[in-house]
């Protein structure tokens, strides 16, 4: 955990920052909000005190609520990993400007995270489906796309659904196990 | 069937097998739908003099199932639009609806080349989420087996490499060393490729005879070996005059593209996640980053051979120092992390892994991200291409080494 960074981020982006600078392990998390994206990562692309010149990776994440974007960057200057967590964008029209102007690797990032989320990089000058085809329509890692077999999230719930029996419906009486509801 | 010409030509508009500007008048647009994005339009618009060719989804040299639509001069590239997704499995949705511990054999096909590494990130992720120190004994294990992997990779990068030149002794030469490789790692594993090694906490099983003994064979003679097949194409003209020069990439431009691995380090950035970031027991481990200045394919080839000799080095380390002790943490079957966020981010063969993992105090993972480079790789083939031969496309997609099962997951 890097103390210094945390101070350094606080007196730089006190007023835009959302909530507390989280640090764990080696990660320092900042939330913000999607209208200050574009300055907070040309500040802590440039400042010489901050130098995050490296996209790690580009993650969308579905709460259930709402729709958050988040960057890891990689600093020469601190022995932290950063991780800026762009929160309260909404579920319906998900929108954030693109970071395409600082990477351009985050093309492609973007592009992965509106296919799977529907999240628009407003900037990024093609933001079109990558791994479904064109002629898709959901949005498969979104909370409310379940997986046709195996939705449940209790404990051990999904497995006792792949593994109950299924007796031909033909069979005859008295063969069919006990217990399976027939 | 001969057919003749009238005098003076070379079409006749009664032949029907010669197609005259009316019958392109019917035929549907590439691709059959509007442009969506500015840079579609901008690609799909020929100027005078282009041409597209589709190259796949499964021409032998994309090492998978990619699709590169092609935007030609005469014989030079102009642009390129690869099309991903023929090898998408969802793996990261199926690991939100499976238990921690069984999303590990769902990351393994990610990268069949080295899946050792694909595991190791997000198992060092949930780690985090825990709070779980992994005994040393595993680490070392970790690092031991996941050198081998590298070295086994970089072979056969060797081999693929030299076969997308047009070479095909040295894919026969490499594929002795990684055999002997894959059999190890059989020996230790269990599996030849799809290891599901890595656990949560530890490794699956302990360093055995078997695999000990195979190690130590191979050991004996794997520089030398290593050597003389490395040899066989620095030392070859051809090879070498044919890939110095090819897609050369400066400094600036392989950060903004977000790259890493060899691939950034034959651009003269010392940047390797193994001292830039350290984890597991590299810290402990003497060995060095080389660099290259020249950014082309030559660069990333003999970087990529170096790597090998660095890791050949690695593994007599952790061989001397490998400690005793358990191999496992003491962790319950069924994990339920406390709510959080990790973020691990490992140096593959390729470039830097890394995994995101949410937890929401279920025993199943909220959100897992796998960033991985390949995926990143292939998208700077694009802003390698433009400029080279049709014949160079192969070569060059093949230095900067990409996978299709990482880059579509």
């Amino acid at each position: 955990m890097d103390r210094a960074l945390k101070l350094r981020l606080e007196t730089r982006f006190g007023d835009i920052l959302r909530g507390a600078v989280r640090q764990r392990h080696d990660e320092t998390e900042i939330r913000i909000g999607a209208e200050d994206v574009i300055d907070t990562l040309r500040s802590l692309y440039d400042e010489p005190g901050l130098g995050f010149t490296m996209l790690a990776d580009l993650a969308g994440v579905d709460t259930g609520t709402e729709m958050q974007v988040v960057y890891h960057l990689w600093s020469a200057t601190t022995s932290d990993w950063l991780r800026v967590i762009t929160i309260g964008l909404s579920r319906d029209d998900p929108r954030i400007p693109s970071v395409t102007f600082l990477w351009k690797g985050a093309e492609w990032m973007e592009r992965e995270t509106y296919d799977m989320f529907g999240i628009i990089f407003e900037g990024n000058r093609d933001l079109r489906r990558i791994y479904m085809p064109p002629d898709y329509t959901s949005f498969p890692l979104r909370k409310d796309f379940y997986l046709a077999d195996d939705a449940a999230r209790s404990p051990g719930g999904g497995v006792r659904h792949m593994e109950r029996t299924h007796e031909p419906a033909d069979a005859l009486p008295g063969t069919r196990r006990a217990g399976t509801g027939a | 069937m001969t057919t003749t010409f009238p005098p003076g030509t070379h079409q006749s508009a009664d032949d029907p097998n010669v197609l005259l500007d009316d019958d392109f008048a019917s035929y549907e647009p590439i691709p059959p739908y509007p442009p969506r994005t500015e840079r579609e339009a901008e690609f799909y618009t020929l100027d005078d003099g282009e041409m597209y060719l589709n190259l796949g989804p499964q021409h032998p040299s994309t090492h998978g199932v990619l699709r590169v639509v092609l935007k030609l001069d005469g014989e030079r590239v102009v642009d390129i639009d690869p099309v991903l997704g023929y090898l998408h499995r969802g793996v990261e949705k199926l690991c939100e609806n499976a238990d921690y511990h069984q999303t590990i054999s769902h990351l393994d096909p990610l990268e069949y080349i080295s899946s050792l590494f694909c595991e190791w990130g997000p198992v060092m992720a949930y780690e985090k989420l825990l709070d779980v120190r992994v005994p040393r004994r595993a680490e070392y294990i970790r690092v031991l087996s996941g050198e081998l992997n590298r070295i086994a990779s970089h072979e056969l990068f060797m081999g693929w490499f030299a076969l997308d030149l047009g070479g095909l002794t040295p894919i026969l030469w490499a594929f002795i060393e990684r055999d002997e490789i894959v059999e190890m790692l059989a020996a230790l594993t269990g599996a030849r490729m799809l290891f599901n090694y890595f656990r949560i906490g530890g490794v699956n099983g302990d360093l055995n005879h078997d695999f000990m003994s195979r190690l130590g064979d191979w050991m004996s003679r794997a520089a030398g070996q290593i050597d003389s097949n490395t040899r066989l194409l620095n030392e070859n003209e051809i090879f070498v005059r044919r890939a110095s020069g090819l897609g050369v990439i400066d400094t600036e431009t392989a950060l903004k593209l977000c790259m890493t691995g060899a691939n950034l380090r034959a651009t003269g950035v010392p940047f390797d996640v193994r001292r830039a970031h350290p984890y597991s027991v590299y810290p402990e481990l003497d060995f060095d980053i080389p660099t290259r200045t020249e950014g082309d394919s030559l660069a990333r080839y003999l970087l990529r051979m170096e790597e090998v000799k660095q890791s050949l080095r690695i593994i007599d380390q952790c061989l001397e120092q490998l400690p005793d002790g358990p191999i496992m943490a003491k962790l319950p079957r069924l994990i339920r992390p406390r709510p959080g966020r990790a973020w691990a981010a490992l140096e593959g063969p390729r470039g830097m892994y890394g995994a995101y993992a949410i937890s929401d105090g279920t025993d199943q993972p909220f959100r897992l991200k796998i960033h991985d480079p390949s995926f990143i790789h292939l998208q700077a083939v694009g802003a390698l291409l433009p400029g080279h031969l049709l014949a160079d496309t192969m070569a060059i997609m093949a230095s900067l080494d990409p996978i299709m099962g990482g880059v579509d997951k």
